[in-house]
């Protein structure tokens, strides 16, 4: 067997104890670094890219909270401008209201004074006429004399007789 | 020439040839077949891992993976056997692990070298190891290391047996590191040209050996692979063994 004769043991201790500590310095201080390196850079990609839409994540969180406030917030002020604009407008209306219902009373009031004084103008033009009619018919049918007081107080029993 | 089938042995490809002649006082060092496999096997590692990863890209390319993965295949194995504080010696398990898997793998191409299948190398490698943890124990430890010999929970009658028990086991450890790697590149290269040797004198039915071959050759490949993470993952039992003791 070739491999128990010692004719090139040393030969082959010297050249493995060579390429052996060449390749291991190699690696150690060349190769290895490298690969490290890499995947020590790609580790610290993956975590920044992780960290990054965590804050993406809280900063949409945020955009998502100030908008649903701000929902929140119109939709109050809506409700609060409806109500407002509706007492507003009921208010308004019923002002408006009691000041045609003063008008109204005034002129009715008016016209009542009016109607009255109407009345009162037709009831003494009445009065006239008949105290007229009675002094001329008195004078007619009779000779009698009667002063205007007499036939004044006649006239006024007559009517308060017609009255009752 | 049909004489010289038998005067080739299965063993003639474990024999050393010099190329160049180097003696330096007296002693021979001469660059051999095993020289050229072992320098070819720390070329093709030192630029596969130099230039794979050349554009050290985040997002990597086939060849800048595969080194990732054989590096983080290391990492995890020192991880899980020796934790944390293995990763000092990650440099030296690595180079162990490709300086064998290489080794293998360039004597698995036809008419090339496998150094591994000389005793004298895969003993070195052991006694790297070994001696490397040795001290590593005795640094860590102080004289405390010999404690190591002593299994806890033992009743003291026990430990006149059971000492020499352990030590053997202890010092037998490089023996069994370079015979396991050893005999198995020997056995798989032997096996593989005594039946190259049947495909030659079988004539037709020479396809049958020829098939076997085909086969072996997909098993040596996946033993040459196994064979170097044996070798790592006790190396990195041993540095545990030396950084724990028990």
């Amino acid at each position: 067997m070739p491999q128990l004769d010692p004719e090139f043991f040393v030969s082959q201790l010297f050249w493995l104890v060579v390429t052996f500590s060449f390749l291991l310095l190699f690696l150690w201080k060349v190769s290895l670094p490298r690969i490290g390196s890499v995947l020590e850079k790609r580790e610290n990609k993956i975590n920044n890219d992780i960290e990054t839409a965590k804050q993406l994540q809280i900063e949409a969180e945020k955009i998502q909270d100030q908008i649903d406030q701000k929902l929140h917030n119109s939709k109050e002020q809506n409700i609060s401008l409806i109500k407002n604009s509706t007492v507003n407008l009921q208010n308004k209306a019923s002002e408006e209201l009691s000041k045609l219902d003063n008008e109204l009373n005034k002129k009715i009031e008016k016209s009542a004074k009016v109607i009255e004084n109407n009345k009162k103008k037709s009831l003494k033009q009445i009065h006239e006429q008949i105290h007229e009619i009675t002094k001329l018919t008195l004078s007619k049918l009779s000779s009698v004399q009667i002063n205007d007081q007499e036939i004044e107080e006649s006239v006024a029993n007559a009517q308060s007789g017609v009255r009752h | 020439m049909s004489s010289t089938g038998e005067k080739h042995s299965p063993l003639e490809q474990f024999e050393i040839v010099p190329y160049i002649h180097i003696d330096s006082k007296g002693i021979d060092i001469s660059f051999t077949n095993s020289s050229l496999a072992m320098t070819i096997t720390v070329a093709v590692i030192t630029l596969f891992l130099t230039f794979s990863v050349n554009t050290r890209s985040i997002v990597p390319s086939r060849l800048q993976l595969l080194s990732e993965l054989s590096y983080n295949f290391i990492v995890q194995l020192l991880k899980d056997t020796v934790g944390a504080e293995g990763r000092k010696y990650f440099p030296f398990v690595f180079t162990i692990f490709m300086f064998v898997l290489i080794g293998n793998m360039v004597g698995m191409v036809p008419y090339s070298f496998t150094f591994t299948s000389h005793i004298i190398v895969t003993f070195a490698l052991a006694a790297i190891v070994f001696i490397g943890v040795t001290v590593l124990g005795f640094v860590k430890h102080g004289l405390r290391f010999f404690s190591f010999f002593v299994i806890p929970g033992l009743p003291w009658y026990m430990l006149p047996l059971l000492i020499p028990i352990e030590v053997i086991s202890y010092l037998s450890r490089p023996i069994s590191l370079s015979v396991r790697l050893f005999a198995n590149m020997l056995a798989g290269h032997t096996l593989l040209k005594v039946f190259a040797g049947f495909v030659v004198s079988l004539g037709l039915a020479g396809f049958l050996p020829l098939a076997f071959i085909v086969a072996l050759t997909g098993l040596e490949i996946l033993i040459a692979f196994l064979q170097a993470y044996v070798f790592a993952i006790l190396t990195c039992l041993y540095i545990n063994d030396a950084l724990h003791l028990h």
